[in-house]
């Protein structure tokens, strides 16, 4: 069985390459990564991965607009995207929530632990289906 | 399914080299994060300079939006919180006020020290991974985030693992996650009342009880009583340094840890070891394993065992060996030996005994077989210890065990810059009564006290049996009020049970104590017991059946607080009168308002005193007018007054409290309601 595809959205370095690795290393996961929300939306079309990491707050298109136009596209329509997200005011996650994601996940992450949780929420995903 | 040899081996690498990666990217991206806590400083300097502009606040507030995604994956997880809080602070519209400069000052402070204070490569080595992984983990609870975010960095230093929750109700879920290993909890929670205590019944009642150490301010109402009452560890006022709170919860993780049974398992066969210290160690016991018997002694004498198990063949030395020499010497005479056997060869179960074992279990091991063999052997362990250090009648600390333990609890105070206080029960005519009664109602009356004792004091508190009647009490972190409250209530118990003798005759039984606290009334056992005991003495003499405290020279007066009554149904003021007399308080009765008025107002008043419990509702004179008579006659100024009111008499109560009343209780009222409203009064 070859490597799952993963395509990781952020617009920091560090937070990107470590998440990399942590997908990488841990996980095993095929990991490929954008710095731009315009950036995923290409990466997306073109290397159809099996899920999407989105970092929420980024300059340029933000996570959620990201995530709106990937689901206007039949194309990208079906792969699940976990928004990766700062903020903890329940409200805010309440509202993220809200726009069909698949899950979320909480920055700062654990780079030990981060894979098991997307894989967590990728099966919780698929069940509900 | 067993794990494949070289996926085992990948993982063994990914634990490692994961951490490497990020501690590498760390020390690449610390410049940047350094930059950022920048803009932070110049944040709050323009705060304090009343220039913050929306484009730097702006920027700030991306800035620690950013860091506390950041730094906990780095391993700073504090800074990440600490990050959050100024996040918050600077989702403000215009901005944080003025006011709050101060305490955005500490934060960045705070976030700047953790930035400069994790490991650079040349301190540490690269592969340690993040900092604080394996500390046992301790949980801050408190609103006031300067003070939780010190207390963190303590516990960082100390290599706890701290974490943070702002609300009850996030200590809760932090709770539900992971079962922290000790909690420091600030009752001045900002939200309704009693949701700490609440937090602290169910913290330190759960399953498994977490030890909880308290912090309030030192004019909250509050008290120890009833933070002990809850379970608490431990209570510190707010004002001491956050190292002083830190090490003290240190303390009561390491004397829990220490309650854990120890076991030492000898056995030349690692398999067996790692499966015993597998099906072992979730049962709450301290497994240490040897698999080389040259190195037993020294193993032994550094453990002190509660439990010995021994293989029985073993190169070299073998299992028999090992437990005659155990058994020759008198510091190990009394350790229980189990041996592990490889087959019920009758031969082999008649050696391992004559060596002086306990107990053998067959190989292979059986997990719940092994288990209830081990149970066994460490409740006899248990039993015979108690038997030792306990009184076998009353079941409290024999005199010498609760000497020793009362030593180590001053000395604890000491250290720790907290009260304590000591008290003396000694039953009331106890001779008469067995005499009326029969040896066996006395024997009955000192084994019920002995069992309400253990009851109602426990975790730090030492009791003991002194003497033929007599009990010594020392409870931690508790003032001479707080003791004597507690000692008063349980006197109110006792009061209240019945004895039955021979011939049918029934009695009841009182006790009469003495209350001392250290270090005022005395720095060592010696001298507290003297003040406890003279204390004692006066209760004897003035009546038995109450509880007193000792005076010591630091005292202004040497007599017992004197409470005035002022009640004119005779049935509530004679139940007031014994209450406030079970506390070691004299009392004066007065009935009617005029007369009142007489006894206490005036320039040369005949009765001076340091409370006065007032019935509004009052013949000859109603006590609201007794009030204005009093305030207007200067006695108000060194008397406090405890209003007792109709309940709907909200006009009452203001009435009063406008006239100097200092406290007021609406009627019907529970008596112990009163009672703490009293200490309140008298607690200066």
């Amino acid at each position: 069985m070859s490597a799952r595809h993963i395509l990781l959205v952020d617009d920091e370095d560090d937070i990107r390459e470590i998440a990399t690795i942590s997908l990488e290393a841990v996980g095993g996961w095929r990991v490929s990564s954008a710095s731009s929300g315009t950036e995923a939306i290409v990466k997306a079309i073109a290397g159809r991965p099996d899920a999407i990491l989105l970092d929420v707050m980024m300059p340029d298109i933000d996570g959620p607009t990201t995530f709106k136009r990937l689901q206007d596209d039949p194309q990208t329509r079906d792969i699940p995207v976990i928004f990766l997200t700062a903020k903890a005011h329940t409200a805010d996650r309440e509202r993220l929530e809200q726009t069909g994601v698949a899950g979320m996940l909480t920055k700062p992450f654990d780079p030990m632990t981060l894979s098991a949780q997307v894989t967590a929420i990728l099966t919780a995903d698929a069940q509900g289906e | 399914m067993p794990v494949p040899r070289d996926a085992a081996e990948s993982a063994t690498a990914v634990m490692t080299s994961v951490p490497a990666a990020v501690q590498a990217i760390f020390q690449r991206s610390r410049g940047e994060l350094s930059r950022r806590v920048g803009t932070l400083e110049e944040m709050v300097a323009a705060i304090v300079e009343g220039g913050l502009d929306e484009s730097l606040r702006a920027s700030a507030e991306r800035d620690a939006h950013k860091l506390a995604g950041s730094l906990g994956m780095f391993g700073l997880p504090l800074g990440s919180e600490l990050a959050r809080d100024l996040e918050h602070a600077l989702a403000v519209p215009g901005g944080p006020a003025m006011a709050e400069a101060p305490r955005l000052a500490e934060l960045v402070l705070m976030l700047r020290s953790q930035l400069d204070e994790a490991p650079s490569p040349t301190q540490d080595d690269a592969h340690a991974g993040p900092p604080q992984s394996d500390g046992r983990a301790l949980l801050v609870v408190s609103v006031d985030s300067v003070l939780a975010g010190q207390l963190c960095v303590e516990a960082l230093r100390r290599h706890l693992r701290p974490r943070r929750a702002a609300s009850a109700a996030a200590a809760r879920a932090f709770v539900a996650v992971e079962a922290p290993d000790a909690v420091v909890l600030d009752l001045d929670l900002a939200e309704a009342d009693g949701e700490g205590l609440e937090l602290l019944t169910d913290l330190a009642g759960g399953e498994p009880p977490v030890p909880v150490v308290v912090l309030a301010s030192s004019d909250a109402l509050v008290d120890r009583v009833e933070v002990v009452r809850r379970g608490g560890r431990g209570f510190i006022q707010r004002t001491q340094s956050v190292g002083h709170v830190i090490e003290a919860v240190t303390e009561t993780m390491e004397r829990r840890d220490r309650v854990k049974p120890r076991l030492l398992v000898v056995d030349d066969d690692p398999a067996i070891l790692q499966a015993l210290v597998a099906l072992l160690t979730p049962l709450g016991l301290e497994v240490t394993t040897l698999a080389d018997p040259q190195r037993f002694w020294e193993q032994l004498v550094a453990i002190a065992p509660d439990l010995l198990v021994l293989d029985l063949d073993m190169p070299d030395l073998d299992g028999i060996d090992l437990c005659r020499a155990v058994r020759a010497d008198v510091r190990f005479g009394q350790l229980a030996v189990l041996f592990l056997t490889a087959v019920g060869d009758p031969l082999d179960v008649q050696r391992i005994f004559e060596a002086g074992a306990d107990d053998y279990v067959n190989k292979p091991i059986v997990g719940p077989a092994l288990v209830t063999r081990i149970q066994n052997r460490l409740e006899r362990v248990r039993l015979y210890r108690e038997l030792a250090e306990h009184d076998s009648l009353t079941g409290v600390g024999s005199r010498r065990a609760s000497t020793a333990a009362l030593e180590r609890l001053i000395a604890m105070a000491a250290r720790f810059d907290q009260p304590l206080s000591i008290a003396l029960i000694n039953l009331d005519h106890f001779n008469a009564f067995n005499d009326r009664l029969g040896h066996a109602a006395g024997d009955d009356a000192l084994r019920r006290l002995g069992s309400m004792l253990t009851a109602a004091f426990r975790g730090e508190d030492v009791i003991g049996r002194w003497s033929g009647q007599e009990f010594a009490l020392g409870t931690y972190g508790m003032t001479r009020d707080d003791g004597m409250q507690r000692v008063a209530e349980l006197l109110e118990s006792f009061r209240a049970e019945q004895f039955s003798g021979r011939d049918g005759r029934h009695a009841q039984m009182s006790f009469s104590a003495g209350v001392a606290e250290f270090p005022r009334d005395g720095q060592n056992l010696h001298d507290l017991y003297t003040a406890a005991d003279e204390a004692l003495h006066r209760a004897k003499a003035e009546g038995r059946d109450r509880v007193v405290a000792a005076c010591s020279p630091l005292d202004a007066t040497a007599q017992q607080p004197h409470v005035v009554v002022v009640e004119d149904d005779a049935v509530l003021a004679s139940l007031l009168v014994e209450s406030l007399e079970t506390r070691g308080h004299r009392t004066h009765w007065v009935n009617d308002g005029q007369d009142a008025v007489a006894a206490l107002a005036g320039a040369h008043p005949l009765v001076v005193c340091d409370l006065i419990v007032l019935d509004v509702d009052l013949p000859g004179l109603d006590g609201l007018s007794v009030l204005r008579r009093l305030a207007e006659d200067g006695v108000l100024r060194h008397t406090r007054v405890i209003v007792l009111t109709a309940r709907a008499g909200e006009r009452e109560v203001l009435e009063a409290l406008e006239l100097g009343a200092y406290d007021h209780v609406a009627k019907p009222f529970s008596v112990p309601v009163l009672m703490q409203r009293v200490r309140l009064a008298m607690t200066r």
